[in-house]
């Protein structure tokens, strides 16, 4: 009897640990071999750049100057005796780098997407970028930051790519491996010039992003940046004047997307309580209700009620985007909502929990933004697109998604519409509040949004992309914190969004 | 406990004749003969207004007071004399005073266990035992560990080896302790992304193993027939992270804990039939947990099944 308990024990252990599932920390893939070139993508629209003659870069020395020799032999040489460390390293940033660094992106916005709780005192301070130390940490990456930080981020990569395509084709120098056969790259080859490193404008521009960013995470961002330098060298894809000249339209355009960006009236978007309380008030003495939050302490003012007022990518103007009004509370439309919140509160299948949680993308998460440029991500590797294609991608669904979020901002606080929580009498929840009002759905307009451009570059997936954005608005709904009239306007919202960044893309010459 | 003590004297004064008392745990000494089989029910209360956030306690006026009640039949059987198996499935249901989320109710994890006698030898005056208990739990039901501090259960596999050492004398005074290490698996989380020091791209977290120790010392009286201990329990996580600032806890966590308490348990006639039983514990100290308090109330009933 003694064995077989200890038996028994082994055995379980053994098959426990054997059905351990993998926790990975980043998505793998392996390099692949691009669909196509883009000869002609420095002939593209871009958001930041007006041209791309405006930045400068030198011209590169000949193949087979003595300058370039040494570069090679430079090159070789550091390629000699790599060690496992720094194979792996080559392998994690493989030939699409525009990837790890929107992943990087992702994982700041969910170490930074934690909500400031209350002082001992009951008052709240606010993260404040003149002090990021705080307590509390600057940013506070909530959804609205997050959706303008990956803006301006892919914003910015695919303008840096596509400077650096009209030099590779304009000067039209040869990666290394392609002037020596000694020299193996770790990646799949490609025809693509060399000259500028799209790898070191990528880097370059993405590190001074995201420490604009997120100012504590200077020395991460830093090295990771230093990582990814070496390992274009290591990998065979360049040589030191080609990375010199990559870092150069990096810095150029980073500079032009933190120029926007200081004036592009975000600083103004967290008002104080004076401000928030006119808006709160404009919108009682319009419809006759307003929203309120229910935490607490309470906390005094919503989340950037002005985020509604920040420059727009795609759209001209907000009011072109904004919605019709909400039902009355008490109105018949509305009692109907109502009662299928409370009906779903008492019979939540499992099926629309799991729905609810899926999409949550609540707090200490990389938010709704983030889950669509996980989508984004993997779309992009399965359809072997390349950097600069990939950027284009990113750039146009994220600056969609920031747009869906000022358009939802505007129509949330216009209208101040309050929450099932506050409607409902003893209504609890699955899901947390968010601190802002309910009409539309942020969830809605992101997700939307972002289909509808996904779904203009992936013809393909655009039922799996539209299923999606119904999917996450309605989470919503499952969840007991928005009403369905504020998933199905925010859907139609969102949509609506997206379709002027579609047909910004159709005509970037990028088909 | 103030409501438990009349019953608790009640049960003392109708003290009868002399008997082996019984009705055990999974980290205590005592061992039921070969086809003895005892049923229990228990009942737990358990609250608290403040938690540590890591190392920094705090509250939380969201949560406000957390409450949480677990009812729990349980099965002892005396397999044989030497080897006797423990089975358990609690009921869990957990709310909150404050805030407007919603609490979690549901059957928690079905646990079963072996605890073995190896060692039962005299030395001055008393016995000197060393038994094991190894276990097994799972979930069963589908509730979610990923919605803490609601969560009824951190809803991953745990397999536990318990070595319990101790001393009992024969004036009745027992000196107890046991030592075990628990190795739990995954819990299946409904999102495919979370934060744990960085990115995890997985549907599922790594629930930390740990270590728990439990220490008594036990007086049996009235012919053992009330057992009284003072307890001590501590479990440490040996890996995970933080909660964060303000945000909510999750399964990955490592959570410490230490707790000082008094358990009693009597047998109203005879080392079959009914008995009942009572405990209390107070937190002392923790990481990532509530500053919980706990008051337990149990029946056993004992008998002879073959």
């Amino acid at each position: 009897m003694k064995n077989i308990n200890i038996y028994l024990l082994v055995s379980l252990l053994v098959v426990a640990s054997s059905c351990i599932e993998e926790t990975p920390r980043y998505y793998e893939f392996e390099s692949y071999q691009f669909e196509r070139m883009d000869e002609d993508g420095g002939t593209w629209k871009t958001f930041l750049v007006t041209d791309p003659s405006q930045i400068s870069i030198t011209t590169p020395s000949d193949v087979n100057s003595s300058e370039y020799q040494a570069e090679l032999t430079q090159v070789k040489n550091q390629m000699s005796g790599l060690n496992t460390g720094q194979r792996a390293v080559i392998r994690y940033w493989t030939n699409n780098p525009v990837l790890r660094w929107n992943e990087i992106a992702l994982e700041l916005a969910a170490k930074y997407n934690l909500i400031p709780g209350p002082n001992p005192d009951d008052t709240y301070t606010l993260p404040n970028p003149a002090n990021p130390e705080g307590p509390p940490a600057f940013p506070f990456a909530h959804p609205p930051y997050t959706s303008r930080m990956l803006a301006y981020l892919s914003a910015a990569q695919f303008d840096a790519l596509v400077v650096s395509w009209y030099y590779k084709f304009e000067y039209d120098r040869k990666s290394p491996y392609k002037v020596d056969d000694s020299i193996v790259p770790a990646y799949t080859t490609n025809e693509i010039p060399s000259y500028p490193s799209d790898g070191a404008s990528i880097a370059q521009v993405s590190k001074e992003i995201l420490t604009a960013m997120f100012p504590l995470e200077a020395d991460y961002l830093e090295q990771k940046f230093q990582e990814h330098i070496v390992s274009l060298i290591q990998a065979g894809l360049n040589v030191p004047s080609d990375i010199n000249a990559g870092l150069t339209i990096g810095t150029e355009v980073a500079n032009l997307a933190k120029q926007r960006a200081s004036s592009d009236g975000m600083s103004r978007a967290q008002t104080p309580k004076p401000v928030s309380d006119s808006i709160a008030n404009a919108a009682f003495e319009r419809f006759g209700w307003k929203w309120q939050n229910m935490e607490t302490p309470q906390r005094p003012v919503g989340l950037t009620p002005l985020f509604g007022k920040v420059s727009m990518w795609n759209v001209p103007n907000v009011e072109e985007v904004r919605v019709g009004p909400p039902p009355a509370p008490g109105s018949v439309e509305f009692e109907k909502d109502a009662q299928e919140l409370q009906r779903f509160a008492n019979n939540l299948t499992t099926n629309q929990r799991r729905i609810a949680n899926w999409w949550e993308d609540g707090v200490g998460s990389y938010t709704p933004p983030g889950h669509w440029n996980k989508f984004a991500k993997e779309t992009i590797v399965k359809n072997k697109l390349n950097p600069l294609r990939s950027a284009r991608v990113l750039a146009y669904m994220n600056t969609a998604i920031m747009d869906a979020g000022v358009a939802c901002w505007d129509t949330k606080y216009y209208y101040h519409y309050p929450r099932p929580v506050e409607t409902i009498p003893g209504f609890k929840t699955i899901l947390g509040t968010p601190n802002f009002p309910a009409y539309t759905s942020g969830h809605s307009t992101f997700s939307a949004s972002a289909a509808e451009v996904l779904s203009y570059f992936f013809p393909d997936d655009a039922t799996k992309f539209k299923n999606w954005a119904m999917e996450a608005a309605m989470s919503r709904v499952y969840g007991g914190i928005h009403y369905r009239f504020d998933a199905e306007v925010g859907i139609k919202q969102g949509e609506n969004v997206g379709k002027y960044a579609v047909n910004r893309a159709k005509s970037d010459g990028g088909n | 406990m103030n409501k438990l003590l009349p019953i608790i004297l009640g049960l003392v004064a109708s003290f009868l004749l002399h008997f082996k008392a019984q009705a055990q745990t999974p980290w205590d000494e005592v061992m039921m003969d070969r086809g003895e089989v005892c049923v229990a029910l228990m009942y737990e209360h358990s609250s608290w207004d403040r938690y540590w956030e890591g190392d920094l306690i705090r509250g939380n006026a969201n949560i406000g007071t957390f409450t949480r009640r677990m009812a729990m039949p349980m099965i002892a059987v005396g397999l044989t004399k030497k080897v006797n198996m423990i089975a358990s499935l609690p009921y869990v249901g957990t709310k909150a005073s404050g805030g407007t989320q919603v609490g979690q109710n549901g059957i928690q994890d079905l646990s079963v266990s072996a605890k073995i006698d190896w060692v039962q030898k005299r030395i001055n005056g008393g016995r000197l035992l060393f038994l094991t208990n190894a276990h097994f739990n799972r979930p069963v039901g589908n509730y979610l560990s990923d919605y803490m501090p609601f969560s009824i259960g951190f809803g991953a596999p745990e397999i536990g080896l318990r070595g319990i050492g101790g001393y009992k004398m024969d004036n009745g005074l027992v000196f107890r302790a046991s030592f075990a290490y628990l190795w739990r698996g995954q819990t299946e989380i409904e999102r495919d992304y979370y934060y744990q020091n960085g990115s995890v791209y997985s549907r599922f977290m790594n629930v930390p193993n740990a270590l728990n120790f439990h220490g008594a010392i036990g007086y049996w009286a009235f012919d053992n027939r009330l057992r009284m201990e003072a307890t001590f329990m501590s479990l440490n996580c040996l890996s995970g992270d933080d909660i964060r600032a303000y945000n909510r806890p999750q399964p990955t966590n490592k959570m410490e804990v230490s707790q000082v308490g008094a358990w009693v348990q009597y047998y109203i006639k005879s080392d079959r039939g009914l008995g009942a039983l009572a405990y209390f514990n107070q937190t002392v100290s923790g990481r990532n947990m509530g500053r919980g308090s706990t008051i337990g109330l149990g029946l056993t009933y004992q008998f002879n099944a073959y």
